[in-house]
């Protein structure tokens, strides 16, 4: 039978890609799991494996275009099978562009898109809806309607779980002229601020004109100013995923918290000599959090239960250390992870943490960089908070919470004098970890921070 | 307030507008001395007297066609066909002539003229006594086609019908005469094309009309004890048909049954059915579900005669149907 190959989902916000090299031709052999192209999105570059082992029998995307995601770009048949009728060339979309045409035109024909192609599979129109609106490919979904049906409700488990919700829907785009659209462009004042007076709310030229000279005029936009109490607003995609993960923590995990006071004098010492230098050198300002992510690494491969999830009756203890770091957005918060820590220099944790926050910010992060993630640091320092419990992200087992640094006054050898201090906390899921072994984590990370040039003189 | 039956509901609204309106005559099989069949119009000849209640000849061509007349030149008359079975018999006289005179005057001539007539099987009647094909009249441009499920609904929307100066088939329906409900003592009308939301729920929308709409319901009270929250819908009038509220509710719930008992093929529900495929195709998380009688004429045998007759038990089956894709 012949399969598909698809430009792969490439991140929550990605949604187009262009293949960079084919690294097979036409006629190969190909052996699922092996790579099959490079693609390249969002400046990110990743090999994609191929689906099915066989023959990749038909390229149907050359090099170098951009294209939608999930879009087919090959396919491979059982070797002496030939390309099904469907992909031959002469069919929109499919056929090679003819050079110098707007490629967005061909790919936006209807028989590209996913759940056209999917017209044996049977779901329900209002499935369809969701699945055209996110570009998701139905026959990847399970239903549980009846003779195997996908209904509604199958399409967004499917996307909670790839979580690809947190996207925005292709549809949803606010109405406006195309006159209006092109002016808002050049004033540079974004749709969405703009209300529109047209049919359906649609925003016309007299609407960004007027929201352009109110600009000028020093006054708010007009659509942030309408009051929300007494409303009851519909949650977001991205709210409704955090709500459902989180009460799934929340109440399927027991939890338990502990909490420690760090002296962070010599920590803050090291940083703070270390600043312009490491400046200079790399580039990049490291924080404190860089040190506590590279130490949270370090400790986590004497303690691998708190590098774990629950799977049925058994642990799964995650084969690399991804220290995630949670970003607070407008809409929510998201938890970009930083790839085995513990094997990381402080140079390269502090550089990607500075581009995975950033590009958090901007939504621009691959569903690669949150889901890897094995155990969370969230800081509420900055707020000024003393200490605070957490729940944990999951399916991981343990989150360390950052508290504000403290000014303390304590007997040293009978002395008075001021610490700075750090309280700490660590929130994990009893199931797995014991209040030991999580005491245990807490007291070698605070020998770790407190003894900081021992600590990151290791760097392997 | 007091609590009357659906027959006397359309009695009180025809005393009403006749006193107020010496233009209204009324013209049918035995609805002078006798009252009608089913006692609609009992009382009136005595009040308004033999010019202005006039029983007729079994001729359903004669008397519908006088009254497209008399519409015409200047009354307003009301007929009572005393089975939808016989309106075939005047059937050019309602099709060509009461639903065309306005289009084809240019305007000019109007039909102010109220065709009553009833539905429904359970009498006992056979099949040319007990039919249910109000939805033929959905399909005549220029014919307002009202279908009253409560006491309330038939005399306000009979008050309605009577302002009306084009013509309207006012389809009753046999076994809802003699139920009770409360009716106002003033004059009220319910305006066409304006659907009433019996009952409000997110899971499934049920369009019902006449005794279905009761028996709909029913069911979803029982139902609502097993937390599926069915909004109920009596369109009221099928021509003009309340789309945007079928609609809405469709769009909320996702889920259509239809209840109505006409036959299925080519009726009521399949109209309906239509329009959402038609305007609300994306928002539809289950098949559509029609529930009618079967398409068969209507037997004479009393149980099968109970069986052919849609009821709660047929409901339930749709409403369990479309559960299968909750």
């Amino acid at each position: 039978m012949a399969t598909e190959v698809v430009l792969p989902m490439l991140g929550i916000t990605v949604e187009k890609g262009r293949i960079l090299k084919w690294l097979k031709s036409e006629g190969d052999r190909v052996e699922k799991g092996e790579s099959i192209f490079e693609v390249e999105a969002d400046k990110v570059t990743t090999e994609v494996e191929c689906p099915a082992s066989g023959i990749l029998k038909k390229i149907l995307i050359p090099e170098n275009v951009e294209l939608p995601v999930l879009t087919v770009v090959g396919v491979i048949t059982a070797e002496g099978e030939e390309v099904p009728e469907k992909y031959v060339t002469g069919k929109p979309g499919i056929a090679e562009p003819p050079k110098g045409a707007p490629l967005e035109v061909i790919l936006s024909s209807p028989s590209v898109d996913v759940s056209e192609r999917s017209d044996q599979i049977k779901a329900v129109p209002a499935a369809r809806k969701v699945a055209r609106q996110y570009g998701i490919d139905l026959s990847l979904i399970s239903g549980s309607g009846p003779e195997g049906t996908i209904l509604k409700k199958d399409v967004e488990s499917y996307m909670a779980l790839s979580r690809v919700e947190m996207a925005v829907p292709k549809g949803e785009e606010k109405r406006a002229t195309p006159l209006a659209r092109r002016l808002a462009e050049k004033e540079g004042i974004p749709l969405e601020s703009i209300r529109g007076t047209g049919p359906h709310g649609r925003v016309t030229k007299e609407d960004v004109l007027k929201a352009s000279e109110k600009r000028k005029a020093g006054l708010p936009s007009e659509a942030p100013v309408e009051t929300l109490f007494g409303k009851t607003i519909p949650m977001s995609r991205m709210r409704r995923v955090i709500a459902r993960r989180i009460s799934q923590s929340a109440f399927t995990a027991p939890h338990i918290h502990f909490f420690t006071d760090v002296d962070m004098g010599k920590l803050i010492g090291l940083r703070n000599e270390s600043l312009s230098d490491f400046e200079d050198q790399f580039g990049v300002r490291i924080s404190i959090n860089d040190f506590i992510i590279k130490a949270v690494g370090l400790i986590i491969r004497e303690y691998p239960m708190l590098n774990a999830s629950l799977d049925g009756e058994n642990i799964r203890i995650n084969p690399e250390i991804n220290v995630g770091l949670a970003v607070a957005l407008e809409e929510g918060l998201i938890v970009p992870a930083i790839p085995r820590a513990d094997r990381c220099g402080l140079e390269d944790i502090a550089r990607m943490r500075v581009d995975l926050v950033e590009r958090a910010r901007k939504g621009k992060l691959t569903i690669e960089e949150i889901e890897r993630g094995t155990f969370t640091v969230s800081s509420l320092a900055q707020f000024g908070i003393t200490y605070f419990t957490a729940i944990l992200n999951p399916p991981q087992s343990g989150i360390l919470t950052v508290g504000k640094l403290d000014e303390k006054i304590s007997f040293i050898n009978g002395e008075v004098r001021t610490k700075q201090v750090t309280r700490f906390g660590l929130s994990v899921d009893h199931r797995i970890v014991d209040g030991a072994v999580a005491a245990a984590f807490l007291q070698a990370f605070k020998g770790k921070l407190e003894s900081p040039s021992c600590t990151f003189l290791q760097l392997t | 307030m007091r609590e009357i039956t659906y027959a006397q509901a359309i009695n009180e609204a025809l005393r009403e507008n006749m006193r107020r309106n010496n233009r209204i005559i009324l013209m049918g099989e035995d609805i002078g001395r006798y009252g009608g069949i089913f006692q609609v119009t009992a009382g009136l000849l005595n009040e308004f007297g033999p010019d202005r209640v006039i029983d007729t000849p079994i001729s359903e061509a004669g008397f519908v066609g006088t009254c497209v007349g008399a519409a015409m030149t200047g009354l307003h008359p009301v007929a009572e066909v005393m089975f939808i079975d016989f309106t075939t018999c005047a059937m050019d006289m309602i099709v060509n002539q009461m639903a065309k005179m306005h289009y084809m005057s240019g305007g000019r001539g109007k039909v102010p003229f109220v065709l009553r007539t009833n539905i429904g099987a359970g009498r006992g009647a056979a099949a040319q006594h007990s039919q249910s094909f109000h939805s033929f009249f959905m399909h005549i441009p220029g014919l307002k086609v009202v279908t009253p499920a409560t006491p309330y609904d038939a005399k306000g929307l009979m008050n309605m019908a009577l302002a009306d100066e084009n013509p309207v088939v006012f389809v009753e329906h046999k076994k809802l005469f003699i139920t009770k409900g409360h009716v106002p003592e003033e004059s009220y009308a319910i305006p066409f094309g304006k659907a009433d939301i019996k009952r409000e729920g997110n899971d499934i929308t049920i369009v019902a009309t006449h005794a279905l709409v009761q028996k709909t319901l029913n069911v979803a009270e029982e139902m609502s004890r097993e937390g599926i929250e069915i909004e109920v819908l009596d369109p009221r009038t099928i021509s003009p048909l309340d789309r945007e509220t079928i609609l809405n509710s469709v769009r909320k719930t996702g889920k259509l049954i239809t209840a109505d008992e006409g036959c299925v093929s080519g009726g009521f529900g399949s109209e309906v059915a239509a329009i959402v495929a038609q305007e609300a195709f994306d928002y539809l998380e289950a098949p559509v579900v029609r529930v009618g009688s079967p398409d068969t004429p209507v037997p004479f045998s009393p149980p099968l005669e109970q069986f052919y007759i849609p009821d709660e038990g047929n409901i339930r089956e749709a409403v369990n149907k479309i559960l299968e894709y909750q």
